[in-house]
């Protein structure tokens, strides 16, 4: 008793987040420095892409994104757009018509049908195939598969050529948005594939059992349980894939003819737009003012990708907190 | 009174084996329709494409529903349906890809040698024959490249992973959007933005290291996010027990949660390495294409693999498509092992894990 009250009480400690020791607080300084620095890389690119970019917004207008004229050779350049966006958003609309029924049926196959090692190495060879660089896509794509789709193009046009997409009336099949969407959807299937997989990989098993046990045969079972409570992750990962296509840069510059009468729909004629590849294409020769509106094309797309991924994050997220993920 | 009892739904009783009719009508539904196919495409000379949407596919479809149908009913009907269109859409990926890869092997494997591979492109031209030249002096740049860019970015992306599950800062979901938008940036624009930071502002010439550079923002957002899972995955009790036993949370993440974590970040280097190492666009922006081995990324004309493929595609030679071939099957070749890498450390985690 005595020997409590003599003794000094303990300083009281006081609880928090926030570190203590020296080395915590450089640590933590440290970190917080470099995640702070992904902010201001971002920043960066915006100011020094738009700095660069805002002689060209000034002098076009609005025309810049909506017209379709490109003279870089006279006193007063045009420099406008359009038919290079529209050309990258129909690519992409392609790709993804083409790579979401692929991506889908691959990651149900690896996730539903197929047994363990088979399942395994679809997946390694799939995960391979993401990474593999776009520049070996668009080398197959300009050798190998060029030459294929043209024959396929030819039978779209001859047998469904009364469909005003299915139509050519220029009689050239190579480099046609066709072509370059299916180059687009071989790239983004991996990545379709491998977020859709991850989505049917966490749906609660129990749900499948239950609607197993409830008399649902397969089909019912994709329609009504796998379909609806994966629909945010597949939707998500279908945008960020879209998002991917819409930037795709060296695979397109081979295998497409870009030129600047618009291409609204006629899929296999031989001409098309694409944002990423003109760049690529212009860059060399350019200067001055070319330069400027180049990098406000390069504006124009950056800011496109990052609506695309923003609408992906937030559908994606929105899917998780509801759990249906 | 038993009259009125339904007789039991046959797809009630998954347990039974399957009989020898169904077996039977199984094995003919899968092998009929494509012999079929074969046999028409042959008397008619039907084209390959046609061939297959317009008379497997309908033809697979019909028999596998009248095979469902048969076998339980209604439900096996659109479970055939289902199963025959998943199948097919999964050969065609499956065709696609192995075509690219195999294509790659076939045509780079002819032109691989030694000369091709430590040689330079000095007083090479298009038509050089195969036995001269090659990507030594690319294959050195693109390795110095990686390396510049790595020793930046891993560091980095490991410190904003750690920002984002380590610390409870108020600012991470910002942290992690732009960190999210950062991996919707376009290549090409991070080539143009390297270039009007430096090139435009007259701080540099194109050179090697602008391509390293601008390689940076493709880069970080692989890693970090890797990172961060990686770390997210270490049970937070792991942390817990370190603080309790009197570490500092900077000692006992450098000595108990980073060292659980290590696979998760071996994973996150490879992968980001295997993101930068083919990207073509920035490269070509910002730097001069070089045909001399030249390690001095300051200044002079740089070549790195992809740029050296992409140059060689555009020469529209045939020595230069196979040289073309040659360069991809080099690029896959250090992307496959990243990943047979990768497999091999988190292998090593599973069985830790086991024991």
């Amino acid at each position: 008793m005595s020997s409590v009250e003599s003794s000094v009480a303990p300083e009281r400690r006081v609880l928090s987040d926030k570190p203590t020791a020296r080395a915590d607080k450089v640590f933590y300084g440290l970190s917080r420095a470099a995640a702070y620095s992904a902010i201001v890389l971002v920043a960066l690119i915006l100011t020094f892409l738009a700095w660069q970019a805002w002689p060209t917004f000034q002098d076009q207008g609005i025309n810049f994104l909506i017209g379709s004229k490109w003279d870089n050779t006279s006193d007063n350049p045009v420099f406008q757009i359009f038919p290079m966006l529209w050309g990258s958003i129909l690519i992409s609309g392609i790709g993804a018509a083409v790579a979401i029924p692929m991506g889908l049926s691959l990651a149900y196959f690896i996730e539903f049908v197929a047994g363990k090692k088979l399942a395994a190495f679809v997946t390694s060879i799939v995960d391979l195939l993401a990474a593999l660089p776009s520049v070996i896509i668009g080398l197959w794509g300009a050798l190998v598969f060029t030459p294929v789709a043209v024959e396929w193009a030819k039978i779209l046009n001859q047998y469904l050529g009364f469909i005003p997409i299915f139509r050519n009336s220029s009689e050239t099949f190579p480099g046609s948005p066709f072509i370059a969407g299916w180059i687009v959807a071989v790239m983004i299937v991996p990545i379709i594939t491998s977020v859709s997989r991850e989505v049917f990989s966490q749906i609660d098993k129990d749900l499948i059992n239950g609607a197993i046990g409830l008399g649902a045969g397969r089909a019912a079972i994709f329609t009504k349980v796998i379909l609806p409570t994966s629909r945010g992750g597949v939707v998500g990962g279908v945008l960020l894939a879209v998002g991917r296509a819409l930037g795709e840069t060296v695979a397109i510059y081979y295998v497409l003819t870009l030129t600047f009468k618009i291409n609204w729909y006629e899929v296999l004629e031989g001409r098309g737009g694409s944002i990423a590849s003109f760049i690529i294409g212009q860059f060399g020769e350019a200067e001055g003012k070319t330069i400027s509106a180049l990098m406000a094309a390069g504006v124009v797309l950056f800011v496109v990708s990052l609506l695309i991924n923003f609408i992906a994050g937030w559908i994606v997220s929105r899917a998780a907190s509801r759990g249906k993920f | 009174m038993d009259a009125s009892v339904k007789p039991r739904p046959k797809l009630a009783a998954p347990w039974k084996k399957s009989s020898t009719p169904s077996k039977l009508a199984i094995l003919s539904a899968s092998l009929f329709p494509s012999l079929l196919s074969f046999t028409l495409a042959g008397l008619f000379h039907l084209p390959g494409l046609i061939t297959l949407i317009a008379v497997l596919l309908p033809l697979q479809l019909l028999a596998a529903a009248a095979v469902g149908t048969f076998i339980s009913g209604r439900h096996g009907r659109s479970g055939a349906i289902l199963m025959v269109l998943v199948v097919f859409f999964s050969a065609i990926v499956v065709i696609l890809l192995g075509s690219v890869l195999w294509s790659v092997i076939s045509n780079g494997f002819k032109v691989l040698s030694i000369p091709f591979l430590i040689q330079n492109n000095n007083y090479i031209t298009p038509t050089t024959e195969l036995g001269y030249g090659g990507l030594g002096h690319a294959l050195l740049g693109s390795i110095e490249l990686v390396l510049i860019s790595s020793a930046v970015t891993v560091p980095l992306g490991i410190l904003v992973g750690v920002y984002l599950t380590e610390t409870r800062d108020k600012s991470r979901t910002l942290v992690r959007t732009f960190v999210q938008s950062l991996a919707g940036l376009p290549s090409v624009v991070a080539g143009l933005f390297i270039y009007s930071m430096f090139v435009v502002t007259g701080v540099l010439r194109p050179a090697g290291i602008l391509g390293a550079l601008a390689l940076i923002p493709l880069m970080l957002p692989t890693v970090a996010r890797v990172v961060e899972e990686s770390l997210k995955l270490v049970p937070q009790d792991l942390r817990n027990a370190a603080i309790g036993l009197g570490a500092s949370k900077f000692k006992a993440f450098m000595q108990v949660t980073l060292p659980a974590a290590k696979s998760g970040i071996i994973t996150a280097v490879l992968l980001g390495i295997a993101r930068i190492l083919g990207e073509t666009a920035p490269i070509l922006l910002t730097t001069l294409m070089g045909s001399g081995t030249n390690l001095n990324v300051f200044q002079d004309a740089f070549a790195t693999l992809p740029t050296y493929l992409f140059n060689n595609l555009a020469n529209s030679t045939e020595v230069s498509f196979s040289r073309a071939w040659g360069t991809a099957l080099v690029m896959m070749i250090f992307v496959g092992a990243a990943f047979v890498s990768i497999r091999i450390v988190s292998r090593n985690k599973t069985s830790a894990k086991k024991k």
